[in-house]
């Protein structure tokens, strides 16, 4: 019970330790979608809701956590200082009780070990609170691997605490040695002082250590005769004339002295240090920056953009096993979509080409009508074969597969027809990019074997006399244009 | 409550309608390709939030035979009132008929209600043959924005924004791979405003877009934070027994624990990578290729890069001070003040000598061996006592940083990462620098940070990103 605030504290010290190597995007859906259950059967969410789902989760066996740990770690502490505590009080209290006959046990030596053991108790918890760690090396030495920074935090107030056990179990095992010699031994106690003071003034000061028992047990607060009675001196001759067993009337003072002024102050402050610990581990936990880190992602809604679809992997086949062709010898052209507005280049126009439009803002009875046109030209033709000019860096849709599959059936076979697609800037030397022909190769080659094929000629006159020299990289695929 | 409205990105094909859908739905495993017919159907991303949808992308194949299509449809429409029935009726007429496959499935969405982003590239001329297109999409009656987008180097835009002004209610220029996020948000809100319904749910998208990148960035400085306080600290450890000790000259145990410290030290490196590219939903950079070339050219620990990321003496000696004066304060409180701030001074000089010394050269982390225990021997390397070393790591880092978070998801190019020739890291603030040097220092000697040091730290690697966001922007 006591341990609860301390135990979910290093639980989550550790759990959240462990969700360092987790993506943050997972431990904010995680999170998110936990805060919106609880909202739904009405919780609130906190820590211990929060570290009950994820040991649920886990199912059996994950109970052995790091903080089971440390508490662990912290009994065995707790026990240690317990058993010592009890052996020294046993052992101390012997040494107090020492007797072998000739002297008196004197009471003023108790008053000051019991002024002792309360200073220490008291300086105990002052350490604990200035967070002074003098135990610090045993620690250490007990923990192989380095504590948590929430546990090494708690330090000090765990160290007061056990110390303050080991406190208790010594007045605990010290009342019941005085009991116990009570019982078998005839105790002689007596008062000694090398101060020059009176029985009255001694009296005053025992009659204000023993008033909280005063009403209680009247017995156990010595009156003046006895203490008058019990003054030794060791230099003084033997016994007096008292009877024997009035220096064993203050055996129940010396119990209710040692109750009252060590058992109980200890068990008040082992009280207190475990409030103080209780205390500490909330505000710990309250501030742990994993802490704000969970409120966070509970309280802030999940964002999915739309990113699980996957498709990268399933791209066109682009590769293409047709080339490109010479241009072959036709005057029946047809310019496709708006090509060549305003003009074409001048090496594919020659004095007797027939210019056709088709595609783009034509309509397609107007398509349909220059294909009637140009298989009345192609009757005349020898060698029939037909220029389609279209937009190189445009890609070729079905509308042209339309256009020559018609053509196609129109047509009488054997006809050639050579797609030339332009590049964007017709100034330039330049060719249409390579990914661009190979759209128009894959199209042609789409279209059937022996009809359509993709020609790429040089746009430019050239000097006749450059003509005569090789030129590097000549290609004469693709400068078969003849002239008219 | 208003439907979440959809969005069909249609046009010719290639022009780009994938590529501003990845990066709209930051989406880096769309098929994108200089090919047309890349997208064969049509294929919807929604943007949710806490599984809610806000709004739904639809990315579709291009209009293949418009001329046919509009054709078909001017036959059976008698008048402009039932241009859109007709669409529709077109739509269920030619399912399953191959030809207008690609049409029906772009005009499907259309027809449920889906507004329409048309896209066009505008680094081409524009042309008449689009006005088919153009036609169709306006028989639909769905409110409409037409998107310039620009795959080349041309610009033939404004001609683009005169005709399509005359189809769509909105032009807008938008480059997807190369637009800002900023643009990507105010992209979005014209997209609400085709319709009044629609507007606050894209106003509150845009919201959350701005949040979630807001919180990306501190998210990327906790683990950066994170690498370097491991790879500040790394050491590697080998145990030998007393024949092995004796059989391994020390200059070769040296060697192999040198190699051995920095495989792993490149490795932690590239785990920083990837974590930040997943933060950034970037699942799939071409970094492999990049990386090779990187780690010839520009290998981690060379001189190069160590000319390149690490930082000024005078930076040292400053940040140095700022360390040890922190340190000699200490001094100071234990005295209650009677050492009148002599401590913080005294501190601050230690600090900013042993910074200014120690951070000259790049120190190599020395080979130790522990005295021989129970017939065992422990051997160490490590950890790097030159604070330059973590400079080097954190300006690659942020470097890094700052490419993923201005890379758009439609950007399929490789991730070429070329070190910086400016010490940017001079723009960051004093008290930034100082927690930095003071954490390399403590995790040099191997000293754990707490909670708080460790949140301090996180907030410096923030402003340093920022100071490197700044200094990037404000480049000539």
């Amino acid at each position: 019970m006591t341990d609860s605030p301390l135990r979910l504290l290093l639980d989550f010290d550790a759990r959240s330790q462990r969700d360092q190597d987790q993506p943050p995007a997972f431990l904010h859906r995680r999170d998110r979608k936990f805060a919106l259950t609880c909202a739904e059967q009405g919780q609130v969410p906190n820590a211990q809701r929060w570290l009950e789902h994820m040991a649920h989760l886990s199912g059996p066996g994950s109970l052995a956590s790091a903080g089971q740990k440390t508490l662990r770690l912290w009994r065995g502490i707790n026990a240690g200082f317990a058993l010592a505590g009890a052996l020294f009080g046993c052992l101390a209290m012997l040494g107090l009780l020492f007797y072998e006959g000739g002297q008196r046990i004197n009471i003023t030596v108790i008053l000051a070990f019991v002024a002792l053991q309360l200073l220490l108790a008291l300086f105990t918890t002052a350490q604990s609170l200035a967070g002074w760690q003098p135990w610090r090396w045993l620690v250490r030495r007990l923990t192989p691997d380095r504590n948590s920074g929430a546990a090494t935090r708690l330090q000090p107030m765990l160290m007061a605490r056990a110390a303050h056990l080991g406190g208790v179990s010594f007045a605990v095992t010290g009342v019941l040695t005085l009991l116990l010699m009570v019982v078998v031994q005839d105790l002689a106690f007596g008062w000694s002082t090398t101060l020059d003071t009176g029985a009255s003034g001694y009296h005053q000061l025992l009659t204000t250590l023993a008033a909280p028992w005063a009403t209680l047990w009247p017995a156990a607060v010595p009156d003046l005769a006895l203490i008058e009675a019990t003054r030794f001196f060791r230099a003084g001759a033997g016994a007096s004339a008292i009877a024997p067993e009035r220096w064993g009337h203050w055996w129940p003072f010396v119990t209710m002295l040692w109750i009252c002024w060590v058992l109980v102050p200890r068990l008040l402050l082992t009280l207190v240090s475990a409030l103080l610990l209780r205390r500490k581990a909330r505000q710990l936990l309250a501030n742990h920056p994993a802490m704000h880190a969970l409120l966070y992602r509970m309280e802030t809604p999940t964002l999915d953009t739309g990113n699980h679809h996957n498709d990268a992997a399933d791209l066109p086949d682009t590769g293409t096993n047709v080339s490109l062709q010479p241009l072959p010898d036709s005057n029946l052209l047809i310019c496709w979509a708006g090509v060549g507005e305003p003009e074409l280049p001048q090496t594919l126009i020659g004095k007797h080409t027939h210019q056709f439009r088709a595609g783009g803002r034509a309509s397609l009875a107007e398509d349909r009508a220059t294909l009637t046109e140009i298989a009345n030209h192609i009757a005349e033709s020898p060698e029939p074969a037909v220029i389609v000019v279209t937009r190189g860096w445009e890609p070729p849709t079905g509308e042209l597969e339309d256009f020559l599959t018609s053509a196609r059936e129109l047509w009488p076979a054997g006809i050639r027809v050579a797609l030339v697609p332009l590049p964007l800037h017709l100034d330039s030397e330049r060719e249409p990019q390579p990914h661009q022909l190979s759209q128009w190769l894959r199209f042609a080659d789409r279209l059937g074997t022996g009809f359509a094929s993709v020609s790429a000629p040089r746009l430019h006159w050239r000097d006749p006399h450059a003509e005569l020299l090789p030129e590097p990289g000549f290609e004469p695929g693709t400068e078969s244009r003849k002239l008219p | 409550m208003t439907a979440a409205p959809v969005f069909a990105v249609v046009g010719h094909p290639n022009k780009g309608k994938s590529s501003v859908v990845a990066t709209l739905s930051q989406n880096d495993a769309i098929a994108i390709a200089l090919e047309p017919g890349t997208t064969r159907r049509r294929q919807a991303y929604p943007l949710s939030v806490d599984g809610h949808t806000l709004y739904t992308l639809v990315d579709t194949p291009g209009f293949q035979r418009p001329r046919r299509v509009l054709e078909w449809l001017q036959a059976h429409s008698v008048s402009a009132s039932d241009h859109a029935q007709t669409v529709q009726a077109f739509v269920t007429q030619h399912q399953g008929d191959g030809r207008f496959t690609d049409e029906c499935e772009l005009l499907a969405p259309l027809i449920d209600g889906a507004g329409i982003i048309y896209v066009v590239d505008g680094s081409v001329p524009y042309s008449a043959e689009h006005e088919a297109e153009m036609t169709i999409l306006r028989w639909t009656g769905r409110p409409s924005l037409a998107l310039i987008n620009s795959i080349g180097n041309d610009d033939y835009s404004d001609t683009w924004q005169a005709a399509l002004g005359q189809f769509f209610q909105v032009v807008r220029k938008f480059d997807a791979v190369r637009a800002p996020f900023e643009q990507h948000l105010g992209l979005l809100r014209a997209f609400g405003q085709l319709e009044p319904d629609w507007e606050a749910l894209l106003e509150q998208a845009t919201d959350f877009l701005s949040d979630q990148r807001l919180k990306r960035r501190s998210q990327s400085a906790a683990i950066i934070a994170r690498a370097l306080e491991d790879l500040m600290a790394y050491q590697e450890k080998r145990t030998l027994t007393q024949n092995q000790s004796a059989g391994t000259s020390d200059d070769t145990l040296a060697e192999q624990l040198r190699q051995r410290w920095y495989r792993h030290q490149r490795q932690r490196e590239q785990s920083l990578r990837i974590d930040i590219e997943h933060l950034y939903q970037h699942q799939r950079i071409q970094r492999q290729e990049a990386e090779l070339e990187w780690h010839n050219e520009h290998d981690l620990f060379s001189e190069d890069s160590r000319r390149a990321w690490s930082v000024s003496k005078r930076y040292l000696a400053t940040a140095g001070f700022g360390a040890g004066a922190v340190g000699g304060a200490g001094l100071d409180a234990l005295t209650l003040g009677h050492s009148l701030g002599a401590g913080a001074l005294v501190g601050g000089l230690i600090g900013a000598a042993s910074s200014y010394f120690y951070g000259d050269r790049l120190m190599l982390p020395a080979l130790q061996i522990s005295a021989l225990q129970d017939g065992l021997q422990t051997a160490t390397f490590g950890p790097v006592q030159d604070s330059q070393f973590g400079y080097v790591v954190l300006g690659r880092a942020v470097n890094h940083w700052w490419h993923i978070s201005q890379r758009n998801h439609a950007g399929r190019e490789l991730l070429d990462l070329e070190p910086t020739d400016h010490h940017w890291l001079e723009q960051l603030d004093r008290s930034s620098r100082q927690i930095i040097q003071q954490v390399f220092d403590r995790r040099r000697k191997r000293r754990p940070l707490d909670d708080r040091e460790r949140q301090k730290f996180i907030t410096a690697i923030e402003q340093s990103m920022g100071a490197y966001d700044h200094w990037r922007l404000n480049r000539t």
